[in-house]
């Protein structure tokens, strides 16, 4: 429950970083934010993490348009996944051939 | 004097070689200078018509001996050796007049070096090489004297100019001669004393040396006029940068990051000038700068859009200002994930290296 809830803070971020017009937020910046929110994320404990990434596509159903897109992609921007397995190389090389793919 | 008589024999020379006709020679005193192919072959020296042999510039020998010439064939009347009066100098050098012989003296001739023995064939021939070589280089830094005498012009620059001009040009005219010498020289070769032979061939060989390597002999002084035709090399203004109010801050240890590259200034964030489509402006921010490497700095890597955009939005400024970027990762785990997002949108102007916190 507290992981859905942590996860829509974290989603209206991500969101307003990613989609905030040029204009009103320097892209530099923005990015710049994201890369510590994504520090951040991965440092936290491996359990609570799970529960996160499992929320973040829960909630992204709550969301339209790009700002959906961007939810639901949060755990493969941030490599959120990839931090869950970074003891586990078999199941590293699996999340990098799905990253390969997709591009 | 002395090179300006040379000069006229070599002149001479030239002139028989390019027609087969003698130009009409004048002693200083106004005689009218004739040619005389007889020529003792035991020790090079002119005789009267008929004494010791006939070289020519075809022919054979009235005597059956090896000739060379056919000039005053008809008109020869062969008086015995002992008889004939030697006069003037070796033949083969170019010079076809005799000169009238100082009474008790004797002729001006390399063999005059070797009295009482005949001369050695390699050796004379060696010795004729070396007079040709020597003639031709003689003319070409008489030439090169010349030019810097006769050019008053204060420069260097320009006298070395117009030096690499006159050798140049002295080269493409040289350029035909030389091909008819060494037809000239097949031709004449099998009747020549081996003096004569080996001077052309210097003459020759030194003609076509200049001629088809004037890298090798003569590139420095005509690299001097090719100076002026160099496009000067492209030289790069420093990168512009640009310094803007760092507006982030914190305390947290990923701020001390950022702010610890190199180049860097407290408060300000480096920048350049990313040239839009549309012909305006807009800032790319980095964390720092050394040399002709801007640096970026990031805590971590992520693929979303922005960061992205961001990729493309350094790789071109980059581009546009001629420059490579850095990103500098706190870990190798970072770096991996940075070297391949960089690969799939195949940005080649951006580094990746791992600076420690």
């Amino acid at each position: 429950m507290i992981a859905k809830q942590v996860a829509r803070i974290i989603a209206e971020y991500v969101v307003f970083l990613e989609l905030t017009d040029e204009e009103e937020l320097n892209l530099d910046t923005a990015v710049e934010a994201s890369e510590v929110l994504g520090a951040q994320l991965e440092a936290l404990d491996k359990g609570f993490l799970r529960e996160l990434v499992d929320a973040f596509a829960v909630i992204a159903a709550e969301y339209s348009g790009d700002a959906h897109e961007v939810v639901r992609n949060i755990a493969y921007g941030f490599y959120l996944e990839e931090a869950l397995a970074a003891d586990d190389p078999v199941k590293l090389a699996e999340l990098e051939a799905l990253r390969d793919a997709r591009d | 004097m002395d090179q300006t008589a040379n000069r006229e024999h070599k002149s001479g020379f030239s002139h028989w070689l390019r027609t087969g006709s003698l130009p009409t020679a004048l002693s200083p005193e106004g005689v009218e200078l004739k040619f005389n192919p007889w020529h003792d072959p035991e020790d090079g020296r002119f005789t009267f018509a008929g004494a010791g042999s006939h070289y020519g510039s075809s022919g054979a020998d009235p005597t059956g001996e090896p000739s060379m010439g056919d000039r005053g064939r008809s008109r020869a009347a062969r008086p015995s050796k002992s008889e004939a009066l030697r006069v003037g100098t070796r033949i083969g050098d170019g010079r076809r007049r005799t000169e009238p012989r100082p009474s008790g003296g004797h002729p001006q001739s390399d063999a005059a070096s070797r009295p009482g023995s005949p001369p050695n064939p390699v050796v004379e021939f060696v010795g004729g090489v070396g007079e040709g070589l020597y003639d031709v280089g003689k003319e070409t830094v008489t030439g090169v004297h010349g030019a810097l005498t006769t050019n008053p012009v204060t420069t260097i620059r320009n006298a070395g100019g117009g030096i690499a001009g006159m050798i140049d040009t002295a080269i493409a005219a040289e350029d035909t001669p030389a091909r008819i010498q060494v037809s000239r020289a097949a031709e004449a070769v099998a009747n020549a004393s081996a003096r004569d032979i080996g001077r052309a061939t210097g003459t020759v060989a030194g003609n076509v040396a200049l001629t088809v390597a004037p890298g090798a002999a003569l590139s420095k002084a005509s690299a001097l006029r090719s100076l002026r035709l160099v496009r000067p090399r492209i030289t790069y203004a420093p990168p512009q940068i640009g310094w803007v109010k760092e507006v982030v801050r914190s305390e947290k240890p990923w701020k001390a990051y950022n702010d610890a590259a190199t180049g860097s200034r407290a408060g300000q964030a480096p920048t350049l000038m990313r040239t839009m489509a549309d012909g305006s402006k807009r800032p790319v921010k980095f964390d720092g700068i050394q040399g002709d490497y801007v640096i970026d700095r990031k805590w971590s890597v992520r693929d979303m859009p922005r960061a992205r955009a961001q990729i493309l939005r350094q790789s071109e400024v980059l581009a546009q200002h001629r420059l490579i970027g850095i990103w500098e990762v706190p870990t190798s785990a970072q770096r991996t994930k940075a070297l391949k997002i960089l690969k799939k949108m195949n940005v080649t102007n951006i580094k990746v290296k791992v600076a420690k916190p």
